[in-house]
């Protein structure tokens, strides 16, 4: 569409540069607006199948949007993504079917365990600056959830799985057990993912997240508590992960250690990259391309996912600033007036 | 006894280990390539194997064959996709991810995802004091270690195993006194895939293969890359069969299932006490 409008446009040269800058703002509006239109499709469109594919679809975003906390803006690797999602899932089935607490009682409880395991790996791991120690850490602590959850038999059902039947009471008059209600569930979790993530970004905690991701030492010099923040940033980020989860149990009727396996927290990196990471729609655009291509093409799922393989490399090579950033680099030259 | 044998057995997978550790360390510590595709060239070292052997060309010439054919993959890989994702862990990262995808679904679709084993080249066991060995397993431990000493040897005597090392420490400075750094760089990836190729003959040797069986060996290798010390090929050999004796003696003392928890409890304490791994030079610091 803007390759279109720069073409014809200097010839023309009727919108002038401030023209240019009311209509660059409209286009974060647009996104919003074609957001809502997206979610509401399943609802409206009524087949099961849709409504299945979109809450599956909700749920990896939410996940995507919770992770980019971490990963694009304050740009530690964190490999313990789905270690907490499947943890959410986990300790929220465990509480309801176990325990009978209530759901919306469990859903903060676990994000609560959550987070205080997540400060309890996050703090010593993140003393140290550099990418790799972080990864690695994370990485064996959510390997080592995966084996306590395939190995205590007692609780988790063992490294089959267990079966579970939980359903959501209603809130507010509001009925969220059936296919529909736990899809506005999944829903409501990516909008306030997505929420959390704007407030970020817009915060002065979200500027020092982004001058740590761009140079620890020089943060540090200019004030920022950078353990401080790389922790919270860390924690806001898992236990995101760790709510999304709680939809899971209800929404699958089951859970197995599969969920957490590190396998799934690289996909979710992959997504990142694809969209555009560290910016607020990225996430959604790479869950997208990831999830919803490959449900669109019709051939056989093998050669969905080497198709999807090739995609992501040349993505990576070709738009390193992934699909989002690429559309953000545009829109900034188109208002700034350069062809 | 008992203690003996395991231990001998912790060498054996440690050396395994090792052999694939090596590869990422060359290609991960020294060039900065965070490969995850790597445990998919051991996959493919594996199948390769698998069907020399089964063609009736013997166990050797498999061994020779697959560390050639995953040389040549790696250099394909490197010219068409990572050279251009250098010193940028998390391009690469995706890349390899993307790369993941597409070898490992062909691979499932070739293969059919059966698992699938051949014939050692020394099957039946031996006994010396009282020991009962398998001979196979005793075969893979000397080729571990032979590999392992003429891979440590070729960095340290050759000329080109200096220009690796000297890329090691510093790219620009190594540019600057002449090193040609695109030919290094392929140099490392043809190397570190042909270990990754004897790491899967040797695996398929002892282990049944299939198109998943990549990601235990992977993980391993970043494991032992880190905690030996990034771009160390001696702590990534140390950290090697300290994983395969902390493994066998946890498994055959504590409990089996829980494994591969071990190397991860092992991996967390060292990275808290030791942040620059067990023999690393270049260290994190603290801001």
């Amino acid at each position: 569409m803007n390759a279109e409008m720069e073409q014809v446009l200097p010839a023309e040269k009727t919108p002038t540069k401030s023209m240019r800058q009311k209509l660059a703002r409209i286009v974060p509006w647009a996104g919003w607006i074609s957001l809502i239109v997206l979610l509401a499709i399943p609802v409206l469109g009524g087949s099961r199948y849709l409504v299945y594919i979109g809450t599956l679809i909700a749920l990896q975003a939410a996940l995507a949007v919770s992770l980019n906390i971490v990963m694009g803006y304050a740009g530690q690797f964190a490999m313990s993504h789905a270690a907490f999602y499947g943890f959410g899932a986990y300790v929220s089935a465990i509480l309801v079917a176990s325990y009978g607490v209530n759901f919306w009682v469990a859903i903060p409880l676990s994000m609560l365990i959550a987070a205080l395991l997540a400060a309890m790996v996050g703090y010593p791991a993140l003393r140290n600056t550099g990418g790799v120690h972080l990864a690695l850490i994370t990485f064996a602590f959510g390997e080592l959830l995966r084996l306590v959850a395939s190995n205590w038999h007692a609780v988790t059902g063992g490294p089959m799985g267990m079966r579970v039947m939980v359903s959501p009471p209603p809130l507010f008059g509001l009925d969220l057990s059936s296919a529909k209600g736990l899809y506005w569930l999944a829903v409501g979790m990516l909008l306030l993912c997505l929420l959390i993530t704007h407030i970020i970004h817009r915060s002065r905690f979200g500027r020092g997240l982004v001058a740590i991701r761009e140079d620890e030492t020089l943060a540090s010099f200019l004030g920022v508590n950078v353990v401080g923040y790389k922790v919270a940033a860390y924690v806001i980020s898992s236990m995101l992960a760790a709510m999304v989860g709680c939809a899971y149990a209800p929404f699958m009727n089951f859970i197995s250690p599969e969920l957490l396996s590190a396998h799934e927290t690289i996909s979710l990196i992959g997504v990142l990259i694809l969209g555009g990471i560290g910016t607020v729609a990225g996430p959604i655009i790479g869950t997208i391309i990831f999830f919803g291509i490959p449900e669109m093409l019709r051939v056989a799922r093998l050669y969905r996912l080497v198709l999807l393989g090739v995609i992501i490399v040349l993505v990576v090579l070709f738009m390193p600033k992934g699909v989002a950033g690429v559309f953000n680099d545009r829109i900034a030259r188109w208002k700034r007036g350069i062809s | 006894m008992d203690l003996i044998q395991t231990l001998l057995d912790g060498l054996m997978v440690g050396g395994l280990y090792a052999t694939v550790a090596i590869g990422v360390t060359l290609v991960f510590g020294i060039m900065g390539i965070l490969n995850f595709a790597h445990g998919q060239m051991v996959m493919l070292g594996a199948y390769t194997a698998f069907f020399v052997v089964s063609a009736g060309l013997g166990f050797w010439p498999a061994l020779a064959i697959s560390m050639l054919a995953m040389g040549a993959l790696g250099l394909l890989l490197e010219r068409l996709v990572f050279r251009h994702t250098l010193t940028d862990h998390m391009t690469g990262l995706t890349a390899s991810l993307g790369v993941i995808m597409v070898i490992e679904n062909l691979a499932a679709a070739a293969f059919t995802p059966d698992p699938r084993n051949f014939d050692p080249p020394l099957p039946g066991s031996f006994q010396i004091a009282g020991l009962t060995l398998s001979s196979q397993r005793m075969l893979v431990l000397t080729l571990v270690v032979l590999l392992v000493v003429g891979c440590y040897l070729f960095l340290q005597k050759t000329r080109t195993g200096k220009a690796v090392r000297a890329m090691g420490q510093n790219r620009t400075g190594a540019a600057l006194v002449g090193i040609q750094i695109n030919h290094v760089t392929a140099v490392i990836f043809i190397l570190g895939s042909a270990m990754a190729g004897a790491a899967g003959v040797l695996y398929g040797s002892l282990f049944a293969i299939s198109p998943y069986m990549a990601a235990a060996p992977l993980m391993k290798g970043f494991i032992l890359t880190v905690l030996g010390g990034l771009g160390s090929v001696q702590g990534a050999v140390l950290a090697g069969f300290l994983l395969g004796l902390a493994e066998s003696l946890g498994s055959r003392y504590l409990s089996a299932s829980f494994r591969d928890g071990y190397g991860f409890i092992l991996l967390i304490v060292t990275l808290l006490y030791f942040p620059r791994g067990l023999l690393g030079q270049r260290g994190k610091f603290r801001v």
